[in-house]
């Protein structure tokens, strides 16, 4: 599903975010990011989803090569990946229905079907009684579930979360996490950046730590291994 | 792009006109003004033109004919004058014709003029030559200076010159208004469309995450700006057609000299392209001010 190859990133200001990572992520997986903050979390998803590209080295998603991708082809990879934002990044003057619906507007779904779809996507983040509502009016939790409905309703091969919990109290946490947990198991690859500990702990799904903007660690099926 | 995408961007940039309504009126009347502008400097250029060419088109050349020279002769000079290239028309005023003109201008019957002068026409035979272009009128007179029996070839010498260059300055000062207010029109409506990209940046940027492609996020901006232009040429139009029609009364009431341009098929032409042009400013602004938003 996920293969970089020697990949270094460099930003224009000259921090090096990411050096000479190797990395393989399987069809069906599901992986956490662990690591310090700034250590190259972030930046390795946004390669996923190509907010970034590599300054070297090779991204190939679905069998895809991001490197080589053109501009206008970019649009059609991110329908295959949905995206869970840690600042949500819901769109605060529509309301939750039209957040949500929004994903499959911009690829020109029918009405009736957007309609089907995202009711289905909001029952199964458990947000069917405020459709209507503006994202405004939702709690923290609330408006993280409703930007993982919007990541799944295309069906995503992939799934990438950036501190899907960060913002939320520990019990939200875990029904986010029961809710990631079903997607994965229904055949989505799941990449999730995370300082998450307990849940890290007690999910025991593969490990991949990033230091200094290297892997430090790969544990098929670890734990946190940071002390705070 | 399917039916169900053009439904989302017309409903999309209705939407977005209803959310910033004071944006879209200053962009509104960005157009406007600029168009207004632009619509009275073609007018003004129309006039100028128009100008011109009544001025241009009444120089003529008078060759005065040798007193001694028969009718016949006269005639056949005519015929060799209008053989000349450049020439359009040619006209004979007879002495007889002259002398009756000019008697008409003392406002005195004929038969006493005639006694007065002493019984003898002072006048003499005059062909009246209009040439096809101003521009040719010095080089037919000095032709025509030359032909035996012409006696004097007067034209108006150093005020056709001026004339011609000054009709030229004015073209061309009109055709310079109207180009500086289209582009300052199009610089003006890209910075309101600008602001509201920017105001919109972060729905753009989440378009962008979940999938749509470039031109999906450019075309609800695309149009607003063709709506909003639109309007702002509409009501330019009003602006204009009413102003010129208002200028034009007054001046054909206190200036009557002046030509005025009063020209239905130009009216409408007017009003049609001040629509467009509106359209294409807005059209143009937006594609502008969203080409660096959606490179990233």
């Amino acid at each position: 599903m996920i293969q970089l190859t020697n990949v270094s990133k460099i930003y224009q200001n000259g921090a090096r975010a990411l050096v000479d990572v190797n990395l393989k992520i399987g069809k069906g997986d599901f992986v956490f990011l662990v690591g310090p903050s700034g250590a190259g979390k972030s930046t390795l998803i946004k390669l996923f989803y190509r907010d970034e590209t590599p300054s070297r080295g090779q991204v190939i998603i679905n069998s895809k090569n991001l490197v080589r991708m053109k501009e206008r082809e970019v649009p059609y990879l991110r329908r295959s990946i949905g995206v869970i934002f840690q600042d949500f990044k819901l769109m605060t003057n529509k309301t939750v229905y039209e957040n949500v619906a929004f994903a499959l507007e911009v690829i020109g779904v029918s009405r009736k079907e957007i309609e089907i779809r995202t009711r289905t996507a909001l029952e199964l983040v458990g947000l069917a009684v405020k459709a209507n509502a503006y994202s405004h009016e939702l709690s923290g939790g609330e408006q993280q579930r409703v930007c993982v409905a919007r990541a799944i309703i295309n069906n995503p091969a992939l799934l990438l979360a950036d501190e899907p919990t960060g913002n939320l109290d520990p019990e939200t946490a875990w029904g986010i996490m029961d809710l990631l947990h079903n997607i994965n198991k229904r055949g989505t690859t799941i990449v999730m950046a995370t300082h998450a500990r307990a849940i890290v702990n007690k999910m025991q799904k593969r490990v991949i730590a990033i230091e200094n903007g290297r892997v430090a660690r790969d544990d098929e099926k670890g734990g946190y291994g940071y002390d705070t | 792009m399917t039916l169900n995408s053009v439904r989302y961007i017309l409903r999309e940039t209705l939407n977005s006109m209803k959310r910033n309504p004071w944006l879209s009126i200053a962009s509104v009347l960005t157009v406007t003004v600029s168009l207004v502008i632009l619509g009275f400097s073609v007018f003004f250029l129309a006039n100028a033109s128009n100008m011109a060419k009544s001025f241009e088109s009444e120089l003529e050349i008078a060759a005065f004919v040798q007193s001694d020279t028969t009718p016949e002769a006269v005639n056949a000079l005519q015929t060799q004058l209008k053989a000349m290239p450049g020439v359009a028309s040619v006209t004979i005023v007879t002495k007889d014709q002259a002398l009756t003109d000019f008697g008409k201008t003392m406002g005195d019957s004929q038969s006493s003029l005639v006694a007065d002068l002493g019984g003898t026409n002072p006048f003499t035979d005059k062909l009246t030559v209009k040439a096809t272009d101003p521009q040719n009128v010095k080089a037919i007179a000095a032709t025509m200076s030359t032909l035996p029996g012409i006696d004097k070839v007067r034209y108006g010498q150093g005020f056709v010159d001026q004339l011609l260059s000054f009709t030229q300055w004015l073209r061309w000062i009109g055709l310079g208004v109207v180009g500086a207010f289209s582009i300052a029109a199009i610089v003006l409506i890209s910075i309101n469309v600008k602001m509201n990209v920017f105001s919109r940046r972060r729905e753009i940027q989440i378009m962008k995450l979940v999938g749509a492609s470039n031109s999906f996020v450019r075309w609800p901006f695309l149009i607003e700006g063709m709506v909003l232009g639109l309007v702002g040429g509409a009501l330019a139009a009003g602006i204009v057609g009413m102003g010129y029609n208002w200028i034009t009364m007054y001046v054909q009431s206190t200036l009557t000299f002046l030509p005025v341009v009063q020209n239905q098929l130009l009216f409408q032409q007017v009003s049609v392209g001040l629509l467009l042009a509106g359209m294409a400013m807005g059209a143009i602004g937006s594609g502008f001010s969203l080409q660096k938003f959606l490179k990233s």
